[in-house]
């Protein structure tokens, strides 16, 4: 038997995959890993991750074997150490493969001028699906875990480490993106051409009332010319909607399904997982393309 | 027939255009074209109906476009096609207790009605789902009798009770789970509406037909404990 305990959560540390499709008009949101192209990474190391991946943000977690032998690899950009069993201490490094045995305990300081990271365990964490996903939506109580992870909480890996050997690949070292493309949302045509002119030509800052369903943007105000209710309807991730205040929020992978505020734009699926991985003050702009 | 056209929604997307008004017509050539492109077989992620809009998200943009036309091909004549409805008919029991109904007071208020007028209104109808939104499993249920039409609460509630029966405007719901919002609350009914357990999660669907009867706090105790499933609910509450 090999086992996982988490002794220190960190910071919103969740359960995520590649999102729960196929049940949006039942009002369930398609969550999510917030920055996909990492799990997509780790995947080329922990090929069996059965996708059970650990998000976290800003800080990571610590996690200790409990018993047996686990294998690890750990995405995005962090501080980390391995605290072994016989007291030694080694540094570790993301996108490399680590081995941890019996009472060692890996410790994720925090992410880098970033703001998620990732944890993809060999064989999985023993989870079972919740609607064919293991993702965790915290606002609506859904997920193979339905809540953040907390101390104590133990995974039960059932088979062993398929090799010992180290696998790694270099450190995708993403680029810090702060300039984004944007297609025409579904009310861009409820906005004036001076509000779109101030959308394009205005720097927007991230605020630090941003999560996983939104991050929302402070700027110069975007008013529209009709109104900023609508009927409801359905809505994509990356979405960015306006609502009476005139600040942008773009909708990430917890997105309400339905929503009754104009959206101006969209982002193009890649640039969520770029746009989620600014931290608070950051500055971008949109830069607005006119067909896709 | 209402539609008007298929236009994208970012690299992966697209919405089907009803217009921009709302009304049970509308919906019901919503929801049938709802029913028969989710019956295609066609390699969507999430295909989302609304009062007047259907949004449909692909893995791609090239799986978007190459699907494209069979929608547009299917859309073209979905008035004239043959429509077998999947949709339930359901009778659903109600309590409309003080304990329960909340707003009750206030409603008596602003219309200037009996509570027994409100409950005789209420269940009076047999409501159409326009759409399941806002949250997972919630009803959009309506028209409700243009007498019981109630503006949102000015204030929402930060915590209204799970299972309980709204009303806003000229819609009721139910909400499935405790929440937040800001419907007047009416009534409550003795089980839950949304199972995560169940492969087929939502006792409601687009398109169904919802009537309340009103039950006493005895009944509503009773029915409470029996902790009906999905689908002993299917087969107890419609047809």
């Amino acid at each position: 038997m090999n086992s996982l305990v988490i002794t220190r959560t960190g910071t919103h540390l969740t359960i995520q995959d590649f999102g729960r499709f196929h049940y949006q008009h039942l009002g369930v949101s398609p969550s999510g890993a917030m920055d996909q192209r990492i799990i997509k990474e780790l995947e080329k190391i922990i090929p069996l991750h059965h996708n059970q991946f650990i998000e976290f943000a800003y800080v990571g977690p610590s996690i200790k074997v409990k018993e047996g032998s686990v294998k690890v690899c750990v995405g995005g950009n962090c501080n980390m150490n391995i605290q072994k069993n016989n007291g030694t201490q080694i540094i570790c490094q993301p996108y490399k493969s680590i081995n941890l045995f019996e009472g060692d305990e890996l410790n994720i300081h925090n992410t880098i001028d970033s703001v998620y990271g990732y944890i993809a365990v060999e064989h999985g964490l023993g989870l079972d699906p919740c609607l064919k996903s293991f993702s965790t939506d915290t606002k609506a109580g859904i997920g193979s875990i339905n809540r953040p992870l907390k101390v104590d909480d133990t995974f039960e890996i059932l088979e062993d480490v398929s090799s010992w050997d180290h696998l790694s690949i270099p450190n995708p070292d993403y680029k810090k993106e702060t300039n984004f493309k944007v297609y025409p949302g579904p009310q861009l045509q409820f906005f004036t051409d001076q509000a779109l002119q101030s959308f394009i030509s205005s720097t927007f800052t991230i605020s630090a009332q941003s999560d996983r369903m939104g991050i929302r943007l402070k700027g110069e105000a975007i008013l529209s010319s009709q109104s900023h209710d609508i009927l409801s309807e359905g809505i994509l991730p990356g979405s960015i909607q306006v609502p009476s205040d005139g600040q942008p929020i773009v909708l990430m992978r917890d997105i309400p399904c339905t929503g009754g505020y104009p959206k101006i734009a969209i982002l193009n699926e890649e640039d969520i997982s770029k746009i989620s991985q600014l931290p608070p003050g950051s500055q971008i702009r949109f830069d607005l393309q006119t067909i896709y | 027939m209402y539609f008007k056209g298929i236009n994208s929604y970012g690299d992966r997307g697209m919405v089907l255009d009803f217009g921009d008004d709302s009304s049970k017509s509308i919906s019901l050539e919503v929801n049938k074209a709802f029913s028969t492109i989710s019956n295609l077989g066609l390699p969507l992620l999430n295909i989302i109906p609304s009062f007047n809009k259907i949004v449909i998200i692909f893995e791609n943009s090239q799986i978007r476009d190459q699907n494209k036309e069979k929608i547009t091909l299917e859309m073209s004549d979905i008035k004239s096609q043959s429509h077998k409805s999947a949709n339930k008919t359901w009778k659903i029991p109600a309590c409309y207790d003080e304990s329960f109904a909340l707003d009750l007071k206030l409603i008596q208020k602003l219309h200037q009605i009996t509570k027994e007028e409100i409950i005789n209104l209420h269940t009076s109808e047999s409501y159409y789902t326009y759409y399941i939104g806002f949250m997972p499993g919630f009803p959009y249920l309506g028209d409700i009798p243009s007498q019981l039409i109630t503006p949102r609460l000015a204030t929402p509630r930060i915590k209204i009770p799970a299972r309980s029966i709204g009303i806003a405007k000229n819609h009721t719901c139910i909400y499935p789970k405790i929440s937040p919002g800001g419907w007047n609350i009416i009534g409550q009914i003795p089980f839950d509406i949304f199972d995560l357990q169940n492969p087929n999660p939502s006792l409601f669907l687009p398109g169904d037909k919802v009537s309340f009867y009103s039950v006493s706090n005895k009944e509503f105790q009773q029915i409470q404990k029996k902790h009906f499933s999905i689908n002993e609910l299917i087969k107890e509450y419609s047809s």
